[in-house]
């Protein structure tokens, strides 16, 4: 391989494989010193397994790094900083109780005779360094009670207080508000003319493309290609992402709409700390018997909030009216809104769905025990066949009931939770964000499955964080932005540009 | 679909086929008693087999029925550290309430009548009802996490027992006592008959173990202790569920406390129990419990509050000095190495080191002078030199020979 001069990444041939999975396989990567380069790919394409190798959290099984046409070999994060890469995972990594200034020399802490801290050199150069970002944060501040896009700016400022001439961002913007994907744009563009150089991570097609140099496409853990922005066009870019063109399919289904089944009239929530998030503002729409109603928003618009709301999980206080069936209800637990058909599949499935303790029947099983109840006391057979019928409804692939949950895939366990509740025989299911990190396969599964318990006159809310996923499966949309509803389109109008306009209207 | 039915019976079998853990301890607790039937001098375990039989079976089941309710609580995601101190007041609440009903026959050593006895054991058990209701209020309403609001009762009820007991006794009997004596016929008969205690253990294991596995109360609290958040969203009321486990934890130690009375043939709640809600934390993940909630089973805890059992009662006999004084030396033990074994093997071997860097060196003389002292304390000053000069030999032999190793490896 010949080294250019001016490139500042050279990633050969690397490959890297997880048990049972090929994360990368051999890919190539140029990154040209001071460009903005964009990675696309959809979830598991392996564009955050090739930035973890660079930033030194992996090691490659095979394959050739180079920075500024040095050869490296690194053994953790520590050497990559060195070496000048620093990441911004997509989770933030901060210590929370800890001021801005202690976050960013966390590790490095400016020190002063007998060793001990140098709180004052910290802060001037903690506030040099946010003043250089646009930061209006105070170092002092506890890094826990600053808003996400703050937070990802104390992040970028650590990495610049490493000296880092290499960044990698992880999806930086999928939990930023429209002013701060500016401001985060205004930071990059910053960057890039000190020299910096920035991989930045993104499916969002629109940011990519403001801001990018150059684009590379991975799919499935392989390289597609890698373009000039000024070569090629977002579609064309989608079109490599998936490996076919991506038309607008959407699920053909028969008039079956029924009657109003869910109703919600002027939702309002104050939640319990004081912060602009989880607050909803009138909020109202109604679900018919077989139809999908589509929530659409940006992360912390308040899509979950809704549905939480609704289902009785909430621990904010809030006021309207839900009517079920043209019944008024007011659900003070999940197990009210269960018994009265309505269910919700949680939004964080590892957090709030999944038992990692129990067995793949325990997990579905959970919500209907008691219909297994025979002479007082659990009988494993009527579990077992129950389990069974849900395994088999909507095609869980799991080597048995006894296998543990974890040891299924993330489109299997969501499958399960699903299951779980679809055997409590509901009317009303709320799917809040179903398919988020699970494989192209699983999705395609869930899109069925939705779509059939529709035809079958279920009624459905579903939010996800991808527009076109959205746009295929629901009739209707709402499109939500900061507690407010600031959309609603039939089947007919909406289009992703449509929504995404709403969704960031100030 | 069909292979799915073909692999119940094989699953149904392995139910009921003890797990790893189980049979491992079941082995261990085997090898313990051969151990000391064959090293102790006086062959106490030939020679007396029914007494020491006896003494097992009822330390056991006095350790057993609250290593239950702790066994409990901590599948279900909790702790319950303030058992030790239930036990005293639940002993001490059953003397005053006697005292109270029949107080010329308590001062005088006379039978109080079962009627009395049958309140007093009701008023203990209520006692535990409150305790446990109170914890889940602590824990659920005001916020505390488990560990500090059963750290409160276990500082709290103790004292709480100490002053209920004085001035219950100032008022009823002529002195100020910091015990009562409790003589009726019906807690001697269960001191001198191990049956009680083994046959309530046994009753109550059995209860346990089926709430546990075969009701959906019992899947609830697995569910809670393996993802709290999850198991409201899935409409588990979690308080409730709670609410059940700190009573059974509080009740459990109750019973427990009764047992102690008897046993001792007074309730002094100075000193009673103490420290023991440790023992039934141990008996808990020794069985296999898991402190972050959500795994463990009650066949496991039984035979680990057997072995721990076996295990001081093994050292008593073979050192000859009062199993007390090194009772916790013992717990502490084999916590750490059952756990150790029990599931961290797999993470020692994964580093491959069990002396690595600057905190491998410290560890080495902390290791040898256990040793050393232990051994000097138990059999002389001679043998423990001895012993702290092995251990630290082979230690820095280990030493060397790891970095010798992860230098290569590298």
């Amino acid at each position: 391989m010949e080294v250019l001069p001016d490139v500042a990444v050279a990633m050969k041939g690397i490959t890297k494989q997880f048990p049972g999975v090929v994360a990368l396989d051999s890919v190539t990567l140029h990154v040209r010193r001071g460009e903005v380069h964009a990675l696309c790919g959809e979830n598991g394409a392996g564009k955050s397994t090739l930035m973890k190798i660079l930033s030194g959290v992996y090691q490659p099984d095979a394959g050739e790094l180079q920075i500024s046409g040095k050869k490296v070999n690194f053994q953790g994060t520590r050497d990559a900083e060195v070496a000048g890469v620093a990441i911004i995972h997509q989770e933030l990594e901060l210590v929370e109780e800890l001021s801005v200034a202690a976050n960013i020399f966390l590790g490095r802490e400016p020190r002063k005779m007998f060793g001990l801290l140098n709180d004052n050199i910290a802060k001037e150069k903690s506030q040099s360094l946010l003043t250089l970002l646009e930061a209006s944060i105070s170092p002092e501040e506890k890094t826990g009670t600053l808003r996400v896009g703050d937070q990802q700016l104390v992040e970028i400022a650590k990495a610049l207080s490493l000296n880092a001439s290499i960044i990698v961002m992880d999806e930086p913007t999928s939990a930023l508000t429209d002013s701060e994907v500016e401001r985060l744009e205004r930071t990059i563009n910053t960057l890039r003319q000190q020299g910096c150089t920035i991989l930045y991570i993104s499916h969002k097609m629109d940011e990519v493309f403001r801001l990018a140099d150059q684009i590379t496409v991975l799919r499935d853990g392989r390289l597609v290609c890698t373009v000039d922005k000024t070569e090629t066009s977002p579609a064309e870019v989608a079109g490599w992402m998936v490996g076919r063109n991506i038309e607008k399919h959407r699920f053909r289904r028969q008039e079956t709409i029924g009657k109003c089944l869910l109703e919600v009239k002027n939702l309002s929530l104050t939640s319990k700390d004081s912060s602009q998030r989880g607050r909803l503002h009138n909020v109202s729409f109604r679900v018919h018997a077989g139809e999908v109603l589509g929530i659409a928003g940006l992360m912390g618009a308040g899509r979950t909030e809704v549905l939480e709301t609704i289902f009785g999980a909430t621990h904010g206080r809030w006021q309207g009216e839900i009517l079920l069936s043209g019944k008024s209800v007011r659900f003070n637990h999940p197990s009210e809104a269960c018994d009265a058909g309505l269910v919700m599949v949680p939004e964080d499935r590892k957090r709030l769905g999944v038992f990692a303790n129990f067995n793949v029947n325990e997990n579905i099983s959970l919500c209907s025990l008691f219909r297994t109840i025979r002479n007082g006391f659990l009988s494993r057979q009527v579990e077992e066949s129950l389990v069974a019928q849900g395994i088999h409804q909507i095609g869980i692939k799991t080597p048995s009931q006894a296998t543990r949950i974890t040891q299924l895939s993330g489109g299997n366990q969501q499958k399960c939770i699903i299951s779980r509740w679809l055997l409590t025989k509901p009317k009303i299911l709320l799917l809040d964000d179903p398919t988020r990190g699970i494989d192209v396969g699983a999705k395609a599964d869930l899109y069925t499955l939705i779509n059939s318990l529709c035809q079958a006159g279920m009624a459905v809310v579903l939010t996800s964080s991808e527009l076109p996923e959205l746009l295929g499966l629901a009739d209707r949309f709402i499109v939500m932005n900061e507690g407010k509803v600031t959309g609603e389109f039939s089947h007919d109008e909406a289009t992703e540009k449509k929504l995404m306009a709403a969704a960031t209207l100030g | 679909m069909m292979k799915l039915w073909h692999l119940f019976p094989r699953n149904a079998l392995q139910r009921w086929l003890p797990s790893q853990n189980e049979s491992s301890l079941l082995v261990a607790i085997v090898v313990a008693l051969a151990f000391t039937a064959i090293v102790d001098t006086n062959h106490t375990y030939f020679f007396r087999p029914l007494e020491s039989l006896r003494d097992i079976a009822r330390n056991s089941a006095m350790l057993g029925i609250f290593s239950l309710g702790a066994a409990v609580v901590i599948i279900a995601g909790g702790i319950d550290l303030s058992s030790g101190s239930m036990i005293a007041l639940s002993g001490t609440v059953c003397s005053v309430t006697m005292l109270a009903l029949a107080p010329t026959e308590m001062m005088a050593f006379q039978p109080v009548g079962w009627v009395i006895v049958l309140i007093a054991i009701l008023a203990s058990l209520v006692t535990g009802f409150f305790v446990g209701t109170l914890h889940t209020w602590l824990i659920t309403v005001i916020r505390l996490p488990p560990f500090v609001a059963t750290l409160a009762t276990l500082v709290g009820l103790r004292s709480f027992a100490r002053a209920l007991c004085e001035s219950s006794t100032s008022v009823l009997t002529p002195t100020k006592s910091a015990v009562i004596n409790v003589a009726d016929p019906v807690f001697k008969a269960v001191r001198d008959n191990v049956w009680f205690s083994v046959g309530t253990f046994l009753v109550l294991a059995c209860i346990t173990w089926i709430i546990l596995s075969r009701t959906v109360l019992g899947r609830h609290l697995k569910a809670l202790g393996g993802n709290e958040q999850a198991s409201r969203l899935a409409g588990i009321h979690t308080d409730n569920v709670k609410w059940f486990a700190y009573c059974f934890g509080a009740m459990t130690a109750a019973l427990a406390g009764l047992f102690y009375v008897a046993n001792e043939s007074v309730a002094a709640p100075v000193n009673q129990g103490r420290g023991h809600e440790l023992n039934a934390i141990a008996a808990a993940v020794v069985g296999g419990c898991s402190l972050s909630g959500g795994v463990g089973t009650i066949p496991g805890t039984v035979l680990g509050a057997l072995f721990l059992r076996v295990v001081i009662d093994a050292v008593s006999k073979i050192i000859k000095t009062g199993a007390d004084v090194y009772e916790g030396l013992i717990v502490g033990g084999v916590v750490v190495l059952a756990v150790t074994f029990a599931q961290g093997m797999s993470k020692v071997q994964h580093d491959r080191r069990i002396l690595p860097g600057s905190l491998g060196l410290c560890t080495i003389p902390v290791l040898a002078l256990i040793a050393g002292s232990l051994a000097a304390m138990t059999t002389g000053i001679g043998s423990g030199l001895a012993a702290g000069f092995t251990a630290l030999i082979a230690l820095l032999s280990l030493r060397i020979y790891e970095t010798r190793r992860s230098s290569q490896g590298v």
